[in-house]
């Protein structure tokens, strides 16, 4: 017996914090230098680029690219297997649970139009990632409202995979581990949220 | 003499298991205790809507009338939930009837259950006591974890927690809390743990408890107040053991 549901569901778990989570931990710290101004972030994008370009592109395709894919594409067909029932059952749970799905179809979205446009277009064409190009591209607030609703998304995204990560590996079991684990990831979220909104609002500040 | 005072019920029918839904309402005498089944029943002496055109008597399931056998699970203003046990004064008016729609509906609040028995085959839900071996008295139940398989042991496979759970229904191939945490209760029964393996491998498969997605709605509606959560959370444990094993052991 060969369980393929059961493993494949367990990997798209685990890509969900390795390395999923870790760079949106990494987007939030190096994003939040923009709030000490054009020279810091500038700083560290460049500790960023003294990673070895042939390394980068090996983590870039096989550390990130792939697991992304895999969790993306098999999460929208997790979330399509839900009939999302919130307004029936008004729980807080269950409206993490459908906002879980619907945060996964907006980053589905959101993360090919940002990969395609600052990673793909941007970077591989040739113009480097700077405080200037962002601040330019948050000029337009279409641009300004689309980013800061899709990091808002993902850190939701992530802190609450994080408490069903608890369950699904049978980490917290009791409703006290359970509801423990689920208040301190919504705190975690909360924090991100607000270093996030800061570091937003500091391009449209100065 | 005053006014007889009267219940108000909306409720969604249908006349066959392909036919289309449509509601009715209808005006019950109001008594002191009145319980949803108690007006059905009213409603099935006397088929009259709310506007006094005879109708056909409502279809429903019922047994026990005392929250044990699980047979009136319906829809109750938006909530599943055992229709004997919901008393009229508990809840507001007008009161929303509907059939519990992640089932098959065979006519107006009756639905199939079957798939629930179907899931418990699957989950190998018995203990097995014939084999080719001796069979001597019965080994006793662990006291520590008594408690616990008494309290799983009192699902009744109502269909509340299926009901409710948005990953149970067409869309998706889930069996479900109830008989996913059955498997639970005949792992720890002392005979049953001999199967253990095998259950835990049958929750691995498609459809299984991996399509469970910790919205927890189950353990809210539960009308036996089964800590479904929690032993989801512990056979989650037992079969990422289980897949170890399977790995590892070979």
């Amino acid at each position: 017996m060969f369980h393929v549901t059961f493993y494949i569901r367990r990997l798209h778990s685990i890509c969900g914090i390795v390395p999923m989570g870790l760079f949106l931990l990494e987007h939030v710290l190096t994003n939040a230098e923009a709030m000490g101004g054009p020279a810091a972030f500038n700083e560290a994008i460049a500790r960023i680029a003294l990673i070895p370009h042939n390394i980068m592109l090996v983590i870039e395709i096989f550390g990130l690219a792939i697991p992304f894919l895999f969790h993306m594409i098999y999460g929208l067909y997790i979330a399509l297997q839900a009939n999302n029932n919130p307004a029936q059952y008004g729980y807080t749970r269950n409206w993490q649970f459908a906002l879980q799905r619907w945060t996964a179809i907006f980053l589905f979205v959101f993360l090919i139009i940002h990969v395609v446009d600052l990673r793909i277009f941007t970077k591989g064409g040739g113009t480097p990632i700077s405080y200037a190009l962002l601040d330019e591209m948050f000029n337009n607030m279409g641009w300004f409202v689309l980013y800061l609703l899709g990091m808002l998304a993902a850190i939701f995204h992530f802190c609450n995979g994080m408490t069903t990560l608890c369950m699904t590996w049978g980490i917290a079991k009791g409703p006290r581990a359970q509801s423990v684990v689920g208040k301190l990831m919504m705190l975690v979220c909360a924090v991100l949220c607000i270093v996030t909104i800061a570091f937003m609002a500091s391009y449209k500040m100065h | 003499m005053s006014e007889q005072k009267t219940v108000h019920f909306i409720i969604e029918r249908q006349d066959g298991p392909d036919s289309k839904p449509y509601t009715e309402e209808f005006l019950v005498p109001y008594r002191p205790a009145l319980n949803v089944v108690a007006a059905l029943m009213e409603i099935q002496k006397k088929p009259v809507t709310k506007d006094g055109k005879k109708t056909t008597p409502v279809v429903w399931e019922c047994n026990c009338l005392e929250k044990v056998c699980g047979a009136c699970m319906m829809v109750i203003n938006g909530k599943a939930r055992q229709a004997c046990a919901t008393l009229v004064d508990q809840i507001p008016q007008p009161i929303r009837l509907a059939p519990a729609r992640t089932f098959p509906v065979i006519r107006d609040l009756q639905i199939d259950r079957s798939v629930m028995f179907e899931s418990l085959k699957r989950i190998r839900g018995w203990i097995d006591v014939d084999g080719s071996w001796e069979v001597n008295t019965a080994p006793i139940q662990n006291p520590y974890t008594a408690a616990t398989a008494y309290e799983i042991a009192h699902c009744m496979t109502c269909g509340c927690c299926l009901e409710a759970c948005p990953n149970v229904g067409p869309q998706s191939d889930f069996i479900g809390p109830a008989p996913t945490v059955q498997a639970y209760l005949f792992n720890l029964n002392p005979l049953g743990s001999f199967n253990k393996d095998k259950r835990l491998n049958a929750l691995m498969e498609k459809g299984g408890i991996t399509s469970c997605g910790n919205s927890q709605n189950c353990v809210q509606v539960c009308p036996k107040n089964i800590k479904l959560t929690t032993y989801l959370a512990q056979l989650n444990r037992d079969v990422n053991k289980q897949a170890l094993k399977n790995i590892f052991n070979k």
